[in-house]
This record gives structure tokens, C-alpha cells and sequence, in this order.
């Protein structure tokens, strides 16, 4: 097994509530929620969870992005959680993000030379003269052709703005990128060649991704590893093919039950799931999930899960989880 | 209420016959680049009591064909031609005072953002309540009648039986707040209630659930499907996803660039799909538990002002004769219930 490359330890990103005048916030929104994580180097993570479940939080707050309350980020084994902005400055070139609207993240201003331009600034491997070439080189990457170079962003498609976007991720020669919902603006089968794209760009240069999305069906092809999050807490990690055939936590199969799938035969009679998301405000005590769970126990209410190991890299937050599995309850027919 | 009472009987005249027909309609509109033809020649029938579906890429012309429906498309630099036939009457050419009588009452609308089509400045119990005033006159009374009560506390008692038949709960603290402070999942469905007070004989599901999430997703198909079941109303799914479609329909239309390239009942469209374009969209779906690398289809959906001469497809297709490049492709039924317009499937 090889290294990790970034290690996430008990990372907590809150957002102040209500906050007085003097002293200290009163409630905190906790948007991640002791989440520890471990992404080894080379492979494409998942992030699922519904909206507002904090999986774009946590995203940013891997990037320093959004404020860290309490916690570690190990990036190559260096703490940068609590570095300055200055002396972050080396480590945000290594890491990188790609938006889901393209057409609000790339300047409406500028032509895509300028866009790459500002990015290659940051890249100390190109020289000044070299950044015409370099460009045209990015562009070649993400299958676009060098005479896109002096175009603006509103004369392209959504797919090939996203290809746009990230020809500007890859021009700091980074080591680790975001995709935050970076598909789902798009259509089908533009998004299947942004994924195409994506993988073989993976291959390529060795990188390193963290998918974040909301549709469960594209996971298993983009990634090989899956982590889902619910309400601020990461429920379960598992490689992608396992997490399907046998899920572990049971919001995970409820997840799973809600997709449709693009075949009358198929018997999906959409699972419903009870209840809203919880307010991060005021999650529920106990395991978050307890309120929409149709196996919960009287634990489950009072005692928050601990994290337990199924094998290798995977692990579960459930406290049932291991009369679940010997009972077959999360696996469907 | 005189309006409810027709649109029962018509319910029992229109069993068989479709509720809806739309017969080679046409849109265009002017802008500076010259006249875009967004739909050209579509056709199709909504029968009683069915689901069905309306899927394609964006700039495909799927909302256009909705909002034509009920001409909510503003009438400057536009141009329609061709039928919408319902109730015996062309809804394309109605005045604006006749169609008042339909739109929202006799086929009503969902559309993708549901806090922004629930207005902003009003309680959500002020807008339902206005709605069964205006609607449900009758039911008003007779629950005044029977629970010796005020027309106020009627209104609400028919707003809270109406908003949980869509599956809401705590409706006596909803009714009091404002559009911006509920989830998505709950304007959504909440807007559903609203457009079916009226009894719809159509419902219009403008991508009613790509803003949401999967699990309140599947909540409002249920409710989609279990309308459909218990009151009688055809719903016109618009949607992008297939495996809605797959899901919930009972038949599937294909648009492309303006046109309805096939159209088919789900089980036979996906077994066996004929289209070039559906076979490709088909493929790019990602699918659970498959993992094989996406095939997608190349090339994007053609400029509308200069649309390819022939079948509209023919740039994008790998099927492409001679023949595709002059002429528009004529519809063909290849099965029961399954028309397929291209020239694969001309024996001529």
C-alpha cells in the first residue's frame, strides 16, 4: 500500500451561529464534525451525502479554504492546519479545486490565455517565456485545440468551459485536486467525457483526486474509493464496488435505494428515506442518523459511534453494524 | 366550480382518446442572428392517466415544448404553428382570457426551482389559502357546514388535508412560514399540492426534481407516481435523467435539437433502442454496479439559426447515409407503440 497523502485528523470546521457583540460565539453551525480521513496517494476519493450534509465543507477545509476549528491536515506529512497564509503559500499550488458552474468560475473577462496565465504564474517550473507554449500544451491536455488559446469563456460549451477550468487546475502542476460537483451542471453525455477526461488525466500525471458529488451512479466510475458523509460526519468508507454490493451503514443503502436506475426491469421500488436532513446547528444526539433509521436501537440515540474498521482502508460509524451484516439486513436481493 | 363538474365528465368521454395531442408544432424564434428554429414539427399524444416522459440535452427543447403548451412563451419575436389540441380546442390559438380557464386550473405546471415559483412576500398558508377560495368554493362550504366552523378555519382545515396528502408533516407551523425558510424538498412538494388543488386533468413536471436531492427525489416520484394512480391526472415528466424515465414512465419521448427522434413505451425504448442519438444516450448513462469506461456521443447539439440541412443529426451520427444530409427524416413506427424518425429504419 502507498503513502497517504494527505491525512485528516479529527478535523472540525465550524461556523459561527450567533455570535455577541463581546466573547465568544454562543452556537456553532458544525458543518464537519470530527471527520478523520486518510486519502493515499494516486487514488480518486468519493464524497457523497445530500445537500447540506457538508461535503463541500470539507473539501474546502482540506484545501484551507474554509477556517479549521480544531483539528490536523497532513499534506505530505507536513501539519498545515494551523500555517499561515504566507507560509501556506508553497502547498496551495500543490493543491488544487474545480468548481461545479464553470461559467461563474472562469472570468468573464479574460481570454483563456489570461486564465491559465494568472495560474502558470504560480507554477516556479515555467519560465516567463515559456507560458504561451505551456498553455497550448494544458490545452492539448484537456483535449482543446490551440486556437481556443484566444477566446473568451462565454464562447465555449459547459463541457468544454469545464475543460477550461481544468487546464487552470492542472497549470500549477498540482498533486491533489477537488472536484466539487465538478459533472453535475452537465449533461450526460458531455459529463461522460469530462470523466473520461478526468481519468485519463489521472493516469497520466499521477494525480490525486477527492470527487465530491451527490450522484451515487457516477462514483463507481470515477472512483475507487467512496466516503459518505451525513450530517458533518463521515458514516462509512469503503472501495467503491464493495460499497454497492454490500453496503455497511444503513443510510448508505438508503442512499443507494433512492437512485433510479435507467432500466424498466430493474425493480428499484425508490427506497424512501423518512424525515429531512438535520439541521447542523442542532444535530440529534447520539448517531446523526438515528431519527431516519429503521433499525435504530436505544444505544443509538444516546452514545455517538466510534469508528470501526472493517479491513484495510474501509470503516464504518454504526453502532449495529455488525448484527447488521451478520443478518444480511443491508444487502438487496 | 362549475369548471370542476365539466372537467369530470370530460374525464369520462376522453378514456382511450388522448387527453392532449400535439400535432407538428412549431416555434422560432427571432434574434439577431437570425431565426432560430427551436422546434420543428413535434408531435405527440398524452394519454389519461399516463406518465410519460420527455428526455434530451439541454437546448433540446424540452421546456419550449411545455411552456408552448400552455403559450407561456412571450409572443414578441416568437413564432408558433401547428396544434395543441385539448378539449377539442387549439390552446395555440385561444385568447389570453380563454386560456385563463386552463392554465393552472385544467393543466397545471411544476417547475425546477421550487422557492422561486412560490411567491417570496406571502405566508405559504395566505397562498394556498387564496387558491382554495378561488378553486374549491364548494368544499369550503361544505366544511362549514359540517364542522359548524368560520370560512377561515375551513380554508385551513382543506389546506392541511391537501398538503398532507404530498406527504408534509408539521403543516400547522408551514402554514405560517415564508417560501425562503423550507428545504427545497418541502417547496417542492408544496408546490405540487398547489397544482393539484384544481383537479388537473395535466400536469406538467418541468425537471420538478433535478434541483433536489436523490432521497427527497424519490419521495416526489412516489407522489408523481401515486397521482397519476389515484386521481386520474397525465402528468408530462420533462426530464434529463433516463433512469427517471426508466423508473416511472410508462412511455419515453426523445428530443433532439427541436424534434422528437423517437418515442416508444419505457420497456420496448430500452431494450431496444432504434435512434442513433437514444442508442448513445443510453450508453453514456453511468449505471450502478457497472464498471466500464463511459462512451458518450461526440460533437454538441447544432447552432439553431443555421440547423444541419437533413436530419438534424447527422453531423453527430456514425449511421449517417447520403440521404440523412438532404432529407428530414419522415416518422416511422418500427413496433407497436414505438416511432422512430431517421432513415436506418426506411425500407424504401
Amino acid at each position: 500500500m502507498t503513502a497517504s497523502l494527505i491525512k485528516l485528523e479529527e478535523v472540525n470546521t465550524w461556523f459561527p451561529y450567533s455570535k455577541p457583540i463581546v466573547g465568544k460565539p454562543e452556537s456553532w453551525v458544525k458543518a464537519v464534525n470530527d471527520v478523520s480521513l486518510n486519502i493515499i496517494e494516486g487514488e480518486c476519493i468519493g464524497l457523497v451525502g445530500e445537500s447540506g450534509c457538508g461535503k463541500s465543507t470539507l473539501g474546502r477545509t482540506i484545501l484551507r479554504l474554509a477556517p479549521l476549528y480544531s483539528g490536523n491536515i497532513h499534506f505530505l506529512g507536513d501539519n498545515i492546519g494551523k500555517l499561515s497564509a504566507k507560509r501556506l503559500k508553497p502547498y496551495r499550488a500543490k493543491m488544487q479545486m474545480v468548481f461545479q458552474d464553470p461559467k461563474a468560475s472562469l472570468n468573464p473577462k479574460m481570454t483563456v490565455f489570461k486564465i491559465l496565465k494568472e495560474a502558470l504564474v504560480l507554477n516556479k517550473r515555467v519560465a516567463k517565456e515559456d507560458y504561451l507554449e505551456q498553455a497550448v500544451k494544458l490545452l492539448n491536455l484537456v483535449d482543446l485545440r490551440p486556437e481556443h488559446i484566444y477566446r473568451y469563456p462565454h464562447e465555449f460549451s459547459g463541457g468544454q468551459q469545464q475543460r477550461i477550468s481544468i487546464a487552470r487546475a492542472l497549470a500549477t502542476d498540482p498533486k491533489f485536486i477537488v472536484f466539487d460537483e465538478a459533472t453535475s451542471a452537465l449533461d450526460v453525455s458531455v459529463q461522460a467525457q469530462v470523466i473520461n477526461l478526468m481519468k485519463a488525466l489521472q493516469d497520466k500525471l499521477m494525480l490525486t483526486y477527492l470527487f465530491i458529488s451527490h450522484d451515487l451512479s457516477i462514483m463507481e466510475h470515477v472512483c475507487s474509493r467512496v466516503a459518505v458523509m451525513y450530517a458533518g460526519q463521515v458514516v462509512e468508507v469503503q472501495n467503491s464496488r464493495s460499497l454497492f454490493d454490500a453496503p455497511r451503514h444503513p443510510y448508505t443503502r438508503a442512499l443507494k435505494n433512492a437512485v433510479p436506475i435507467a432500466d424498466p426491469e430493474s425493480k428499484n421500488d425508490l427506497g424512501i428515506l423518512k424525515g429531512d436532513v438535520p439541521k447542523l446547528s442542532n444535530p440529534p444526539s447520539g448517531c446523526h442518523f438515528h431519527p431516519r433509521c429503521d433499525f435504530r436501537d436505544k444505544i443509538c440515540s444516546k452514545v455517538s459511534p466510534e469508528v470501526s474498521k472493517i479491513n484495510g482502508n474501509s470503516w464504518v460509524r454504526c453502532h449495529l453494524h455488525e448484527k447488521l451484516w451478520k443478518h444480511g439486513a443491508l444487502i438487496s436481493e | 366550480m362549475n369548471n370542476l363538474a365539466l372537467s369530470k365528465e370530460n374525464e369520462q368521454t376522453f378514456s382511450g382518446d388522448p387527453v392532449m395531442q400535439v400535432k407538428d408544432l412549431n416555434v422560432a424564434f427571432n434574434n439577431h442572428g437570425g431565426q432560430a428554429k427551436i422546434l420543428e414539427g413535434v408531435n405527440f399524444c398524452l394519454y389519461p392517466r399516463e406518465i410519460l416522459a420527455l428526455v434530451g440535452e439541454t437546448g433540446s427543447g424540452k421546456s419550449v415544448t411545455a411552456k408552448s403548451i400552455l403559450n407561456l412563451i412571450p409572443s414578441h419575436s416568437r413564432e408558433t404553428t401547428g396544434e395543441v389540441l385539448f378539449d377539442d380546442r387549439n390552446l395555440i390559438s385561444l385568447s389570453a382570457k380563454d386560456l385563463q380557464f386552463i392554465r393552472g386550473k385544467r393543466i397545471s405546471m411544476v417547475f425546477q426551482n421550487p422557492q422561486s415559483s412560490i411567491n417570496p412576500v406571502f405566508t405559504l398558508g395566505e397562498q394556498i389559502g387564496r387558491l382554495i377560495r378561488l378553486y374549491l368554493p364548494h368544499e369550503i362550504s361544505a366544511v362549514m357546514h359540517k364542522n359548524q366552523c368560520s370560512p377561515k378555519r375551513a380554508i385551513e382545515t382543506i389546506a392541511k388535508d391537501k398538503l398532507n396528502e404530498v406527504g408534509l408533516t408539521d403543516i400547522q407551523r408551514m402554514l405560517k412560514l415564508y417560501a425562503g425558510q423550507i428545504s427545497g424538498g418541502m417547496a417542492q412538494r408544496y408546490r405540487i399540492a398547489l397544482s393539484l388543488l384544481s383537479l388537473p386533468e395535466i400536469l406538467i413536471a418541468d425537471e420538478a426534481t433535478s434541483a433536489l436531492d436523490v432521497t427527497v427525489q424519490a419521495h416526489i416520484l412516489k407522489l408523481m407516481k401515486d397521482l397519476c394512480k389515484n386521481k386520474e391526472t397525465a402528468i408530462l415528466f420533462i426530464t434529463h435523467d433516463l433512469g427517471i424515465a426508466a423508473q416511472i414512465c410508462a412511455r419515453v419521448a426523445v428530443m433532439y435539437a427541436g424534434r422528437i427522434v423517437e418515442i416508444s413505451d419505457t420497456k420496448s425504448l430500452f431494450k431496444n433502442p432504434c435512434h442513433p442519438y437514444t442508442k448513445g444516450l443510453l450508453k453514456a448513462v453511468p449505471k450502478l454496479g457497472k464498471n466500464e469506461p463511459l462512451s458518450f456521443v461526440s460533437g454538441m447539439i447544432p447552432d439553431l439559426v443555421n440547423p444541419p440541412r437533413g436530419c438534424r443529426f447527422h453531423p453527430r451520427c456514425g449511421h449517417a447515409m447520403d440521404i440523412c444530409r438532404e432529407k428530414k427524416p419522415k416518422d416511422l413506427m418500427v413496433e407497436e407503440n414505438h416511432r422512430v424518425s431517421c432513415f436506418l429504419y426506411n425500407k424504401q
